[in-house]
C-alpha cells in the first residue's frame, strides 16, 4: 500500500470513530455538535502522556479517552436537560472553548502546536473500529440497545415503562465523548502533530454528516457513511480547485433526496435475515 | 480611554447585532438555525466590495450588496429549508452548514483566499468629542446599524406584514388559517436576514479594509452568542446583545488579553445556553 493510500485508510479509520461517537449519542436522539472538542481532549491528553512521561501508547489512548469521556459527563449533565436545538448549541459551544483553550494552553504548545506523538499503526486503529462494531452489533440486540432506542423513539413512554431516560441519554452522551476521545489519542499518534485547527467545528459537522448521510438509525449508518465520506473527496481530487464545491454541492442534493440516509434499519435487517438464510442452508 | 473604548465597541457591536437579528428573525419563525448566516455576511461583503471596485458609487454598492445577500438568503431557504421541513431538524442545520462550505469555496474561486483591499471609498475623517476620538466610519456604522435597526422594529411590531410575521412564529398553523401567507411570511424573513447581514459584511469591510471567504465563520459564531443572550427569537434583545458582545470583546481586548477573547465569549455562550436559555430578557424558556 503506498503512503497515500495508508493515509487514506488511517484517516478513514479515525472518521468510523468520530462517525460512532456521534451515532452513540444520537442513538437516544441526542445531538453533540462538539465531538470535535471530545477528541481534542483524547488526542492532547494521551499525546502529553507518551511525549512527556513516556507512557506507552495504547494505555496512554485508554486514559485519554477516559478523560475525555468524564468531560463528558461534566459537560452531559447540565446540558442533557435542554432541548433539540439548545443541545446543538451548547455542545457547539463547549468545542469552541475546548479549540480555543488549546490554542493558548502553554504546556501544550498553545498556538505552535504539539510535536512528537508517535506510535499509531494500522492495525491499532481498525482494533478499535472493530471493537466498537464488535460493541454496537451486541448492543443493538440487547435489552440495553432496546432500552436506548425507546428513549431516541418516545422517551415519555420509555420513561413511563420505567426506563431511567436522563441515566441512558447520560450514558449514551458518556460512550460519545468516551470513542471520540479515543478517536483523538489514534489521530494524535498518527499525525506525529496535533493544533487546536484540527479539531476545528467542521470536525465535528463532518461526524456528523457521516452518521446523517449513511443512516442514523442503525450503526451501520455511521461506519458506511464514514467510509463513503471519506474516499468520496479523495475521488474528487481531479476536480482540483472545485473539489470542496462539488463535495458540498454532494451533501446538500443528498440531503434533500434521501434525508432517511444510505442504510436503513430494514436494510440491516434484510441483509441479516438473507445472512441468516445462507447460514441456514449451509449448516444443512 | 475608557469612553473611547466604550465607542469601538458599539461600533463593532452594532454589525455584531446586525447578523444577530438576522439570526433570531429565521430561528424564531422557523425554530431552526441557518449556520450559513455567516457566509451570508461574507457573500455581502465581497458584493460590496466588487460594486466598489467597479466605480458603483458607495450607497449604491451598499444597496445592491444587500439586495444580493438578501437573494442568497432566499435561494438557501429554497435549497437548505423547504425541501427538508417535514424531517429531523438537524437535516436543515447540516444542510446549511453544507452551504456555508460551498459558498466559502466560490468565494474563493472568484475573489481568491488572500485578503482582498476594500478601496478607500470615504473620506476617512476624525473628530474629537470632548475626550472621544470618533471617526467618520464610525459615524456611518453605528447611523446605518441603528437606523435599520429601528427600522426593522417598527415594520414587525407596527405593520400588519409584521404582525403576519409574529403571528407565523408563533403558531403557523393557526397563522395560515386566519389567512396568513406563510410562504410568503418566510421567504421575506429570510430576505430581511440576508440584507441585514449583507450589510453588515460591507460595514465590517469598511472598518478592517480586507476581507477574506473565510471571514463569515467567526461572524457567524459571534451572531449566534449575541443572539443567544438576548434571547431567542428576541429581535430587541438581539440588538442589545450585539452591542454587548461588541463592548465585551473590545474591553477584554484593551485591558486584558486578546487571547483569551474567544473563550470569554463562547464561555458566555456555554453558561448562558445551558443555565438561561430564555435569554436576558426572556421570560418564558420556548421550546426548540
Amino acid at each position: 500500500m503506498s503512503v497515500y493510500m495508508q493515509g487514506v485508510v488511517a484517516l478513514m479509520g479515525v472518521n468510523i470513530l468520530m462517525a460512532l461517537s456521534v451515532y452513540a449519542i444520537l442513538s437516544t436522539d441526542q445531538v453533540s455538535l462538539g465531538n470535535a472538542g471530545f477528541m481534542a481532549i483524547g488526542a492532547y491528553t494521551s499525546a502529553y502522556l507518551t511525549v512527556k512521561t513516556g507512557l506507552a501508547i495504547f494505555p496512554a489512548i485508554v486514559i485519554g479517552a477516559l478523560v475525555a469521556g468524564v468531560m463528558g459527563l461534566l459537560v452531559g449533565i447540565p446540558v442533557l436537560r435542554l432541548s433539540g436545538l439548545y443541545i446543538v448549541m451548547a455542545t457547539f459551544a463547549f468545542g469552541e472553548v475546548v479549540r480555543t483553550f488549546f490554542l493558548n494552553f502553554e504546556p501544550t504548545g498553545g498556538a505552535y502546536g504539539f510535536r512528537g506523538p508517535i506510535g499509531t499503526t494500522l492495525p491499532l486503529i481498525y482494533g478499535w473500529v472493530l471493537a466498537c462494531i464488535l460493541f454496537f452489533g451486541l448492543l443493538s440486540h440487547s435489552r440495553l440497545g432496546r432500552s436506548l432506542a425507546a428513549v431516541r423513539d418516545d422517551p415519555e413512554v420509555a420513561s413511563s415503562i420505567g426506563l431511567n431516560v436522563k441515566l441512558l441519554k447520560l450514558g449514551a452522551f458518556w460512550l460519545g465523548a468516551f470513542i471520540a476521545g479515543a478517536a483523538g489519542g489514534l489521530y494524535a499518534h498518527y499525525m506525529f502533530y496535533i493544533e487546536s485547527n484540527s479539531f476545528h467545528i467542521l470536525v465535528s459537522t463532518m461526524a456528523i454528516l457521516y452518521v446523517i448521510l449513511g443512516g442514523m438509525y442503525t450503526f451501520w449508518g455511521a461506519v458506511v457513511g464514514a467510509i463513503i465520506f471519506s474516499i468520496l473527496p479523495e475521488t474528487l481530487r481531479f476536480m482540483q480547485d472545485w473539489r470542496l464545491s462539488l463535495y458540498g454541492a454532494v451533501l446538500v442534493l443528498m440531503l434533500i433526496f434521501r434525508p432517511s440516509g444510505i442504510i436503513t434499519p430494514l436494510m440491516v435487517r434484510r441483509v441479516e435475515g438473507l445472512l441468516a438464510g445462507i447460514f441456514r442452508k449451509a449448516g444443512a | 480611554m475608557f469612553l473611547q473604548q466604550l465607542v469601538n465597541g458599539l461600533t463593532l457591536g452594532s454589525t455584531y447585532s446586525l447578523i444577530a437579528i438576522g439570526f433570531t428573525l429565521v430561528l424564531g419563525l422557523l425554530q431552526m438555525l441557518n449556520i450559513a448566516h455567516g457566509d451570508v455576511f461574507m457573500f455581502g461583503a465581497f458584493l460590496g466590495l466588487t460594486f466598489a471596485t467597479l466605480g458603483v458609487p458607495l450607497p449604491l454598492a451598499f444597496f445592491l450588496a444587500m439586495l444580493g445577500a438578501g437573494l442568497m438568503a432566499i435561494l438557501i431557504e429554497r435549497l437548505c429549508f423547504r425541501p427538508l421541513r417535514k424531517v429531523h431538524f438537524l437535516m436543515p442545520l447540516l444542510s446549511t452548514i453544507a452551504f456555508g462550505i460551498l459558498l466559502q469555496n466560490v468565494a474563493t474561486q472568484i475573489w481568491g483566499s488572500e485578503p482582498s483591499r476594500y478601496p478607500q471609498t470615504t473620506e476617512l475623517a476624525q473628530y474629537q468629542l470632548g475626550p472621544v476620538l470618533v471617526s467618520s466610519i464610525d459615524i456611518i456604522i453605528i447611523a446605518i446599524s441603528l437606523g435599520l435597526m429601528v427600522a426593522i422594529d417598527l415594520f414587525v411590531m407596527k405593520t400588519s406584514f409584521g404582525r403576519a410575521m409574529r403571528a407565523t412564529s408563533e403558531k403557523p398553523q393557526t397563522a395560515s388559517l386566519q389567512g396568513v401567507d406563510t410562504n410568503r411570511v418566510i421567504i421575506f424573513t429570510f430576505f430581511s436576514s440576508g440584507a441585514l447581514a449583507g450589510v453588515a459584511g460591507v460595514l465590517t469591510a469598511l472598518v478592517y479594509s480586507q476581507i477574506t471567504p473565510f471571514i463569515g465563520i467567526r461572524q457567524g459564531l459571534i451572531g449566534m452568542v449575541a443572539m443567544v443572550i438576548g434571547g431567542i427569537g428576541n429581535l430587541r434583545g438581539a440588538m442589545i446583545g450585539g452591542l454587548l458582545i461588541g463592548i465585551i470583546e473590545i474591553m477584554n481586548d484593551a485591558y486584558f488579553t486578546a487571547s483569551y477573547r474567544d473563550i470569554i465569549l463562547f464561555g458566555l455562550f456555554f453558561i448562558f445556553i445551558v443555565f438561561r436559555p430564555q435569554g436576558l430578557f426572556g421570560t418564558k424558556q420556548r421550546e426548540a
